[in-house]
């Protein structure tokens, strides 16, 4: 599981981050910046798939905000109005039986107390909420008391709702306590005695029966509905604003008959408010009604929803994100790696152009070495023929000796001058069947006796299937006696030297050859294949060995890479045909 | 007409006297010329007076290949040894087509040149 989490990151995380940057190599890249590139990759697909999912759910959650919003606010109206009808109906009722019974009864029925006493039996069956009845006369005095406190023979006359009574043809009070300490509702109607003085018939509303008209109207837990009066006074307890009686900052203008619904802030809640004043034909009563809803609340099923569809959002947004980064990273990659090949190629053919380069220059030297050379061969030849045919010299061994030595000399420069013609020279490859056992043996023989002194291992694995190669036995035999000569030079007393060949496909053959010797210097690794580039102390090497070899694998169709590590062995790996190809022919 | 039993064709002057000279202190008369046709009106003249001629490629005038003809034109018996510095494989093959004798890389080793000069000489004295 662990491994498959690593693979995935893997996959995300661009190679280029993690290979070691060679100087060199960089130099031939096409693109120089690829931690730039793949950035503006993710950056350029997330912006063009997302910004559209952004600024469509940004739109979508304004579209459904206003529509919720005006849906509120359309409800909370609603609400308003037929809460408001409830309650006019309620006083009109009440108010209209109370005109009924004066207009039916007359002063001379009313005022006894019997009769008042069935009316209110009759009221109270009828419509409910009526505590008690009384009639005063125009002083204020109780005449008749029909009801279950004893308050008969009270004067009203200095109370603001008795003055209030006497002005208009029928009044309704706010709600008060009064004499009984009660919450009520005064609702009067004024008539005229025989005599033509006023009176007036009292009636006494319990405000239990208007709050629960008042609550059949709450939906839900977040409405509040109730009643002020013009002063901005509780008249029946609020779920925001607290009990009966306290006061509030909620005025609004008597009279106006619409209805109206507004967003106000309320201990930091958004709350859509409704009012109306409460107010019927022919008087208006002191009451406004109020509707509070609180938004979040009726809200919920909006937010419960565009939550889970947030989820789903964030969900999506960093499956794409992933996705985006999945497909930048595989495209810089991909782009990464066939520029990594064409500079490595790059480099390679820089390296065998300077080869070549060098090569040639290695031709004209020789060319023009040869000729000296053969100068002074014919001229310390020639000395030393004066001093072997003339007879005062004959016997002067010493002089002979130094003379074969500068022939001896001149024919090793000769060697060498050869060697570099050989190496840019081209030849036709001569193809024959090699038997690379045989082959390892015979370059391994002019080593027996060295080995066998220096006590070195050499272990030769071929296996028996191993095929019979179609190449330039010359050449390849060159190779390997560069390759076994380099590796007998750089073993000690000791180590060992092994050889080893296995076939990796019909077609491809590959040939190790390893020794446990002194290794080649990081800093070497790369200048191996130069010409003229040795280590050997004294200028015993020309540096041409493996740079020969190098060209000659290259001729045979192959290639030749090592690995060292100084101190612990080198090995050279070749790679070749099992049939050298035709149009390869050098 | 006097003998000639070595001519050398070559324009690298002091290798030319130099070889002359040791050839001639192994008691081998012997001719030199620095240029291809000089070396032509020269084996022209001696067309049959010389054992054995070595010849180098690079002349100044002619191609070394150019005089091997002229030679084998004037008196094809003539052995022609090919001297050489820097010849490659491919002019090798061209020289053995024309019809030259040996085919032998500077600098030569004197005592190999006087065994192929006897052995010829053996030969044309059969």
């Amino acid at each position: 599981m662990l491994k498959i989490f690593q693979d995935f990151l893997k996959r995300l995380w661009p190679e280029f981050y993690r290979h070691r940057t060679n100087v060199h190599l960089t130099s031939f890249y096409t693109f120089t910046n690829y931690r730039y590139l793949w950035f503006i990759s993710i950056s350029v697909l997330a912006a063009t798939a997302l910004a559209p999912i952004c600024i469509a759910t940004l739109i979508y959650y304004q579209l459904i905000e206003t529509s919720v919003d005006s849906d509120l606010n359309h409800r909370t109206k609603q609400l308003t109005v037929a809460a408001r009808s409830a309650v006019t109906f309620f006083m009109e009722e009440r108010l209209n039986a109370l005109t009924f019974t004066v207009n039916e009864n007359g002063y001379e029925q009313l005022t006894s107390n019997t009769r008042l006493a069935e009316i209110l039996k009759n009221l109270k069956l009828g419509f409910g909420g009526v505590t008690d009845l009384s009639v005063l006369d125009a002083d204020g005095n109780q005449v008749a008391y029909a009801g279950p406190f004893n308050l008969e023979g009270k004067n009203y006359k200095n109370q603001s709702w008795f003055e209030q009574s006497l002005k208009q043809t029928n009044y309704i009070s706010e709600v008060f306590t009064g004499y009984r300490d009660v919450p009520h509702i005064i609702i009067t109607v004024r008539s005229a005695k025989p005599d033509g003085s006023s009176f007036i018939l009292r009636a006494t509303l319990d405000t239990e029966r208007l709050m629960q008209t008042l609550s059949s109207y709450k939906t839900g837990d977040y409405a509040d509905i109730f009643l002020v009066n013009h002063e901005g006074t509780l008249q029946t307890p609020s779920i925001h604003y607290g009990s009966i009686f306290t006061p509030t900052n909620l005025i609004f203008p008597a009279g106006s008959d619409e209805s109206e619904v507004m967003e106000i802030i309320l201990d930091g809640k958004s709350i859509i408010s409704g009012h109306s004043s409460i107010s019927r034909d022919l008087t208006s009563t002191p009451f406004t009604l109020m509707v509070l809803k609180e938004k979040a609340g009726m809200m919920k099923f909006w937010q419960d929803m565009s939550f889970k569809f947030n989820w789903i959002m964030g969900a999506s947004v960093i499956v794409i994100l992933i996705v985006i980064t999945f497909a930048s990273t595989f495209m810089v990659n991909k782009l990464y790696r066939a520029d990594k090949a064409k500079a490595e190629t790059m480099m390679q053919m820089e390296q065998s152009q300077q080869l070549a380069s060098i090569g040639q220059l290695a031709a004209g030297v020789a060319h023009e070495i040869n000729n000296p050379l053969a100068v002074i061969n014919q001229t310390a030849g020639y000395m030393k023929d004066l001093f072997s045919f003339k007879d005062q010299a004959r016997n002067d061994d010493e002089i002979v000796e130094y003379i074969d030595s500068i022939l001896d000399a001149v024919d090793r420069c000769g060697t060498i001058t050869r060697q570099l013609l050989g190496f840019v020279r081209q030849f036709d490859v001569k193809i024959k069947k090699v038997n690379l056992q045989k082959l390892i043996s015979q370059v391994l023989s002019f080593h027996k006796k060295e080995a066998e002194y220096r006590r070195i291992h050499v272990t030769v694995s071929i296996p028996e299937s191993f095929p019979e190669l179609e190449t330039d036995s010359s050449k390849f035999q060159q190779v390997l006696v560069n390759l076994i000569n380099n590796a007998f030079q750089a073993v000690e007393e000791g180590n060992c030297l092994d050889i080893m060949a296995s076939q990796l496909s019909p077609d491809t053959i590959e040939l190790v050859i390893h020794d446990t010797g002194c290794g080649i210097p990081e800093e070497n690794l790369k200048k191996i294949h130069e010409p003229f580039f040795s280590t050997k102390k004294n200028g015993s090497g020309t540096g041409l060995g493996l740079s020969i070899t190098y060209g000659l694998v290259k001729k045979l169709g192959g290639r030749i890479s090592v690995q060292s590590t100084e101190g612990v062995g080198t090995s050279f790996t070749i790679h070749l045909p099992v049939k050298i190809n035709e149009g390869r022919k050098a | 007409m006097q003998h000639t039993d070595i001519l050398i064709i070559d324009d690298e002057i002091k290798f030319a006297d130099m070889l002359a000279k040791r050839i001639e202190l192994r008691g081998r008369s012997n001719a030199v010329c620095y240029d291809g046709r000089s070396a032509l009106e020269w084996v022209k003249t001696h067309a049959h007076g010389i054992t054995l001629i070595l010849l180098d490629l690079r002349l100044p005038d002619l191609y070394g290949t150019e005089v091997l003809v002229g030679i084998k034109e004037i008196n094809p018996a003539i052995p022609v040894i090919i001297l050489t510095g820097h010849g490659t494989e491919k002019d090798r093959l061209e020289c053995e087509r024309l019809g030259a004798y040996q085919f032998i890389h500077k600098p030569p080793k004197i005592d190999e040149l006087m065994r192929i000069f006897e052995h010829i000489r053996e030969k044309s004295e059969c």
